[in-house]
């Protein structure tokens, strides 16, 4: 018997890769990639490089080095927990288990939406300009970008979830935030917390990046010594950070691995 | 005879097209284990939901006396809560919602009725551990102490006992019984083993094709009733 001829590839694949190449040389064109300029100016960077080390560990630059790097860790500490009662009030809403109606379900996605399109660093512009350089600008950047994106984690994650003990409590006439706070909050807490410390780890890092912008912590410091082209106080700096990134990293992955 | 305290009447519901329900009529009386038997897909499930309100029928009324229970093959407990919690659950509607936002805030008399609950599904002594950390019978009798501690005049089960052992699921059904005898419940349960369902219920209801083509007391059904249920559609 004669096994059946294979397809040949589909209109729609065929199209689809079109596009795809199509992208990539427009992309390639539009951000001037360019391997041979980089070829080519290796000597910059090695002159760049050759100014940062050795990295000046003397404690006149490491003292308020590690000071920064201690701010930089309270703002994401901050910016994360302060966001978690919005977030959670929000999620509960952008939930389709959880939310009372169509309507609040829409207008909670979309500001969640909004929170999380607008990039950390422009709501730090934001409030630098009300409350002035420094790191409260950084922790109300975060609590504002945090909310937006733990909230559509937490709403997935409650989405994802066997709705049968909701519909259980359900048939027995407990109200919805009933439902909510003893069939679906108890199930996810293990998720929530994982994401939690998930987003901590990244409003870590880029409170780093809010500092660039004025909003305190060793980022702001990191900015300085280019400014004054201190390259290796600056390396000091990314030193620093380094330490720091991976603390956060590791403590959350022990916490997350003890959850399950 | 008094009304009974479950009454269903021309229920009718359709799945895009597919008629699963053809005017169903069902009466379950305090007092009584009503069993339901019938092949996959002759709706008794789809009864039990629409008679709940998970549901919405297409047609049909459905009168209940106060809000029913129901129990489910999947049991559906919150698998991190303790099994007095998950008891506790079933009195939330009528409880005042700052009473009821965490088990912390539950009165002390509902911890007592719950846990009286445990004690008359045999277990008490069970009561702290966590639901998930129970055996499939011992979670499926946690969920019927949540509908007793709803304080439920019916209830319903659809397929109580599908996915546990025999022992385990002779307990369950037995249980059934006993509360529908002793407590004066009105009891439905969806069974898919005829012989648990002649063991214990009182009557016994075969379904085919969303319609009931069988109802008598458990003692007077016999072989070539229940085989009837299960015959393929071609040659019924």
């Amino acid at each position: 018997m004669k096994p059946p001829r294979r397809k040949g590839p589909s209109a729609l694949a065929v199209g689809v890769t079109v596009v795809v190449v199509v992208a990539h040389v427009l992309a390639w064109r539009a951000t001037e990639f360019s391997p041979a300029a980089l070829v080519r100016g290796w000597e910059g960077m090695a002159d760049f490089l050759g100014q940062a080390f050795p990295p000046d560990l003397s404690w006149r630059v490491l003292g308020p080095s590690l000071d920064a790097a201690l701010v930089t860790l309270y703002i994401g500490l901050l910016g994360t927990t302060l966001s978690v009662p919005f977030a959670l009030g929000l999620a509960l809403l952008a939930a389709r288990t959880t939310t009372p109606g169509r309507w609040t379900y829409q207008a909670a996605r979309s500001l969640l939406s909004f929170l999380r399109a607008v990039p950390d660093v422009v709501f730090a512009l934001i409030f630098v300009t009300a409350v002035g350089l420094g790191p409260f600008a950084g922790v109300l950047a975060l609590i504002f970008h945090n909310t937006g994106v733990m909230g559509k984690l937490w709403a997935e994650a409650m989405e994802e979830i066997d709705l049968g003990p909701r519909d259980a409590l359900r048939v027995s006439g407990a109200s919805g935030i009933q439902t909510a706070a003893h069939a679906v909050l108890p199930a996810v807490v293990p998720q929530f917390v994982g994401l939690l410390l998930y987003r901590f780890d990244v409003n870590v890092r880029a409170s780093l990046v809010l500092g660039l912008v004025g909003a305190g912590g060793i980022g702001f410091l990191i900015n300085q010594s280019i400014k004054l082209f201190r390259f290796d106080e600056m390396a000091t700096h990314i030193l620093v950070v380094l330490v720091l990134v991976v603390a956060v990293d590791q403590l959350s992955a022990f916490v997350r691995r003890g959850l399950t | 005879m008094s009304e009974a305290a479950l009454v269903i009447r021309g229920l009718r519901k359709s799945y895009s097209g597919r008629q699963v329900l053809d005017s169903l009529d069902l009466d379950v009386r305090s007092g009584e284990l009503v069993a339901l038997l019938g092949a996959n897909g002759c709706g008794k499930s789809t009864a039990l939901r629409c008679a709940v309100g998970l549901e919405t029928p297409d047609g049909g009324t459905v009168r209940v006396d106060g809000r029913p229970a129901m129990v489910f093959q999947q049991i559906h407990l919150v698998r991190r809560r303790s099994a007095i919690d998950n008891v506790c659950a079933g009195a939330l509607g009528r409880l005042p919602l700052r009473r009821s936002l965490t088990p912390a805030l539950f009165p002390r008399e509902l911890r007592e009725e719950a846990m009286a609950c445990l004690d008359r599904v045999g277990l008490a002594d069970r009561a702290a551990e966590r639901a998930g950390r129970l055996s499939g019978g011992q979670q499926q009798r946690v969920a019927i102490a949540r509908a007793l501690c709803q304080r439920a005049n019916v209830v319903l089960a659809d397929e109580p006992v599908s996915a546990l052992d025999p022992s385990a699921a002779e307990q369950v059904v037995a249980l059934l019984a006993d509360l529908a005898h002793q407590r004066g419940l009105a009891v439905g349960a969806v069974l898919h083993q005829p012989a648990l369902a002649r063991r214990h219920a009182d009557r016994i209801v075969g379904m085919v094709a969303g319609r009931v083509v069988l109802d008598s007391p458990a003692v007077a059904v016999g072989d070539a009733d229940v085989d009837a249920l299960y015959l393929p559609a071609v040659t019924r």
